[in-house]
């Protein structure tokens, strides 16, 4: 398949499954997914270059009959491997009297929204030139400092699509793609080791690979000569983008999500429309931004993606649904279903049931550069600015994290003081929200899908 | 299969490749999600095809695909070997292997079992997880949610390589675990959880403490004991490790920074330290694909991902730094033996090197010598994960804890984080316990180089140390 016919391939399978299903058990609904994606990837680690390159097929079935739901999966794309994901969906259903009752059927037909974008040269882009590109960034982040001890750099490429149909109705299918390159690189003082990345991706544009080797470099180089904060105590922290994304991606991103909401695991559940953030905070996930990593034209049920406001001027407005989940909360879907972690990691996007995922986080940025906000720091505060290990590890029921800034700086009275060892960042999610003091006007694409400016909470503790 | 795969490394070495290895997977994963009264998944997933990875001048090249056909084999072949010799120019740091002895698979590298989960219907499964949530309801309190999942993860794993070995097992990993949240009367959220999963048959779930009635039981009761735990302090203290989140400790701290590909390119600080001491006496690091999973629980894994048998590597012993966990290229350069640590999430996947089972060695002490020996801090229990930055940097998470004084227990405590160095922490170990217990599932499971989750096991004894910085919040 290539990237134009690409649709027309995947729906025909879809459909041919249907008829197949229907035939199979004219009295069950049948939903059919079924997804290609073309990958090419390169990594020089310290001189050993690996290179993989290869398809994922692979297809997923649901099939309900009243409220037995069954789901089944297998890799492959071709009709037979479909058949046999039907196959085994049917025997779920007709092999147990397990009902689900809130169950609300498939999605109903609705208009698409839009695809991204996509560059002709990523299409074009194979394993020589990724391996060439490793070697720039490589060369380059060796160039900008003599105390590197490693690089590992990456580059990749992929494109592909999906196609989701259901005996409603819907037949729909999108398209996207994106490059990606990395380095994360160690320098090495005496025994002090540190760590720093470079990335850039996209899928309007070719990633440019320059700078990339040299603000890892850059990043890692100035936390040496780290100090110990001894100490345990409440104060001012200023996250920088990308450990605000990580912040942001553990608490609302997962807390909004239709599961944690409809099970009443989420601290949110029950206050939309309430002020539950500083006013100095808007968050939208957009779903349609041409040049979002995950825009599509439909989520991975078939439903519309779209952009959807969760937080505005600090106060909850809305979560984050697919088909099911939206249904047991009584509104339609948001266009957020997802399969597998679609950015990260996802390599086998049908070998996950549908969920609901975040498409596109954004932070409205606010007025200020990162540097006014550290100038306006008032006594001692901690500057994070990469994501604190152990953020993700927090539990969204509790709302409390707890983890460990390897990257950290002390700020006096406004200005950089000196790298810190490594501390330990302990406090409440949605306390901090509320506790935000203040937005930069830095918004930048992190590394976790997340486009997020530099924030400041108080009162989260800091542990030496 | 096999005859597709050894056709596919002769026409990888017609090509000119030194060393071909092709693999076939044909897995079957089963996932059932239970919460409350609602079975949120009901899943089978049917997991098969090839990899094949090339090597050409000590650089590889790996491709996959999800057919069996010849043509797309051989065209995966074609790829994985154009790739490494594509790659070749680029490489400064060569990991060629040399060819070794083939290997033939017997029927006994297949774990038998009395009730493998193939011959157990899809109802006798749900049994088990309605089982195990009706007891978490019936010993748990103010329960605002209780999820139930099973998994399952069975099927033929077959391998053909340039030494000509002929590899053919059977991979099982079964799990059961329950998680309870309840509510406080302050209306904060707590939890409770408990669980086994490792190569076991559904006949495990039948013994003395394995039951999904002692499941649910457990979950529920620890969820409600967290009703009345305190905030954990923060700060430097002294702590009791218990078994689970000992094994992450050995897993996720340790064992990361001794996987040889960290070692050859300079990224661990463990590069270069063979046969230096690192830690006390009490800290003896082993890993084994095969190990007494009846005496002590954990995963079969008979055989790499490259074809080299399991071995039970000592990485460090009685706190002295010996060995590494390799795959082939990274043991040659080295100096050291093949360990059996080439593994692969899956067939899209090449093979680097993972852990399999990893473990600190049980000591001498009762749980009673051992809360005496910690006098006064936290006794750590059970664990969400954790993670570690390269520098040996980590966090680990434990779901809840004790806070004892003078060696005796006090009152619970709330999930609390523990942090450190690695590095420095094992100079800090006081004494283990006498017990060995191995953990293992379907849940879970471990990431690296965008490969996860892969089933892994860890464990060991209970762990006295010192200085161990717990988050909290501060006082």
């Amino acid at each position: 398949m290539d990237y134009d016919s690409i649709k027309d391939g995947l729906l025909s399978v879809v459909d041919s499954a249907l008829k197949y299903g229907s035939s199979a058990d004219p009295d069950a609904e049948f939903e059919v997914y079924v997804c290609y994606q073309s990958s090419a990837e390169a990594e020089i680690t310290q001189g050993v270059v690996a290179a993989k390159s290869g398809v994922v097929a692979g297809n997923a079935v649901r099939v309900a009959k009243g409220r037995r739901v069954g789901f089944a999966c297998s890799s492959g794309a071709t009709s037979e491997r479909v058949k046999l994901s039907i196959r085994e969906a049917l025997g779920i259903v007709h092999g147990v009297s397990v009902e689900d009752e809130r169950f609300p059927g498939f999605v109903e037909p609705r208009p698409p929204g839009r695809e991204g974008v996509l560059a002709d040269s990523i299409l074009e882009l194979d394993v020589e030139t990724l391996v060439r590109d490793c070697q720039r960034i490589v060369e380059e982040a060796k160039a900008t400092d003599g105390r590197v001890v490693m690089v590992s750099a990456e580059a990749s490429a992929g494109w592909g699509g999906y196609a989701v149909g259901n005996t409603n109705g819907v037949m729909a299918a999108s398209r996207g793609g994106l490059n990606l390159c990395t380095a994360y690189v160690m320098t090495k003082v005496g025994e002090e080791r540190k760590t720093g990345l470079g990335f850039d991706i996209a899928r309007d544009r070719a990633y440019n690979v320059d700078g990339i080797g040299r603000d890892a470099t850059s990043e890692a180089a100035s936390q040496h000569g780290a100090s110990p904060f001894d100490a345990t105590t409440t104060m001012t922290t200023v996250w920088s983008p990308r450990a605000a994304g990580a912040f942001l991606l553990a608490s609302v991103g997962r807390s909004t999500l239709g599961r944690p909401v409809v099970e009443g695991v989420s601290p949110l559940c029950d206050h939309i429309g309430e002020q539950m953030a500083s006013k100095a905070l808007t968050i939208y996930d957009d779903g349609q931004d041409p040049v979002g990593l995950n825009t599509q034209a439909v989520d991975a049920e078939g439903s519309p993606q779209k952009k959807n406001v969760v937080i505005e001027r600090g106060v909850l407005k809305g979560f984050l649904f697919d088909h099911y989940h939206a249904k047991v909360f009584g509104v339609e879907s948001t266009g957020n279903c997802a399969r597998g972690r679609e950015l990260f990691g996802g390599n086998a996007p049908y070998e996950s049931s549908p969920s609901v995922g975040t498409k596109g986080l954004v932070v409205k940025e606010g007025r200020r550069s990162p540097d006014d906000l550290i100038a306006s720091v008032d006594g001692k505060a901690v500057l994070i600015t990469e994501m604190p290990i152990g953020i993700f590890h927090s539990n969204i029921a509790t709302g409390e994290f707890s983890a460990v800034a390897t990257s950290a700086f002390l700020v006096v009275n406004g200005s950089v003081e000196h790298p810190l060892r490594s501390v330990s960042v302990a406090g409440h999610f949605y306390d901090g929200l509320r506790e935000l003091a203040s937005i930069g006007s830095d918004t930048t694409l992190t590394p976790f899908g997340v486009t997020v400016p530099t924030m400041v909470f108080e009162g989260f503790s800091v542990t030496g | 299969m096999i005859d597709t795969l050894e056709k596919c490394v002769e026409y990888g070495e017609s090509l000119g490749a030194e060393a071909v290895e092709a693999r076939y997977d044909d897995l079957v994963l089963r996932t059932l999600h239970r919460t409350d009264d609602v079975w949120k998944d009901i899943e089978v997933k049917s997991r098969s095809g090839v990899g094949v990875s090339c090597y050409y001048e000590g650089v590889s090249g790996f491709s996959f695909t999800a057919s069996t056909d010849w043509a797309d084999v051989k065209q995966a072949a074609e790829r994985a070997f154009k790739m490494a010799r594509a790659s070749s120019g680029a490489a400064t740091l060569r990991l060629p292997f040399d060819r070794g002895t083939a290997v033939e698979s017997r029927p006994s590298d297949t774990v038998r079992v009395r009730a493998h989960p193939r011959d157990h219907d899809l109802a006798f499964k749900t049994g088990l997880v309605n089982r195990m949530v009706e007891s978490a309801r019936e010993h748990g309190a103010d329960i605002r949610n209780v999820r139930g999942l099973y998994g399952e993860l069975y099927g033929r794993k077959t391998l053909v390589n340039s030494d000509g070995s002929h590899i053919d097992w059977e991979f099982l990993v079964t799990d059961l675990r329950c998680v309870v949240t309840s509510r406080t009367d302050s209306g904060a959220l707590v939890t409770g959880s408990e669980g086994y999963g490792g190569t076991f048959g559904l006949e495990f779930f039948s013994t003395d403490g394995h039951t999904p009635e002692d499941i649910g039981r457990e979950a529920g009761l620890r969820a409600k004991e967290q009703l009345r735990a305190h905030p954990c302090p923060a700060g430097r203290m002294r702590a009791l490790v218990e078994n689970h989140l000992v094994g992450v400790l050995a897993h996720e701290s340790f064992g990361h920074l001794s996987e040889a590909d960290f070692i050859v390119t300079g990224g661990s600080p463990l590069t270069g330290k063979i046969g230096e001491k690192l830690g006390t006496e009490h800290t003896t690091i082993v890993d084994t694909g095969t190990p007494d999973v009846k005496a002590y629980g954990g995963l079969w894994v008979p055989y790499d991902d490259q074809g080299t048998p399991a071995d039970r590597t000592v990485v460090l012993d009685h706190g002295t730094l010996e060995h590494y966990l390799h795959n082939r290229g990274t043991a040659k350069h080295l100096g050291q033996r093949p360990t059996g640590n080439a593994r692969a999430v899956t067939f899209a996947f090449p093979p680097i090197p993972r852990m399999t089972n990893t473990f600190f060695v049980p000591g001498d002490l009762t749980e009673e010598e051992a809360l005496e020996l910690l006098g006064t801090g936290v006794y750590a229990v059970q664990t969400q994960g954790g993670q570690v930055e390269g520098d040996g940097s980590f966090l680990f998470k434990a779901i809840r804890g004790y806070w004892v004084e003078n060696g005796e227990v006090k009152y619970p405590v709330r999930e609390v984080s523990l942090s450190g160095n690695i590095l420095e922490l094992l100079g800090r170990v006081e004494g283990a316990t006498k017990e060995l217990k191995l953990f293992s599932g379907y849940f879970g499971g471990c990431g690296k180089g965008g490969q996860s989750p892969l089933p892994v096991g860890l464990g060991g004894p209970m762990l006295v140390m010192d200085g161990v910085v717990f988050g909290g919040r501060a006082s």
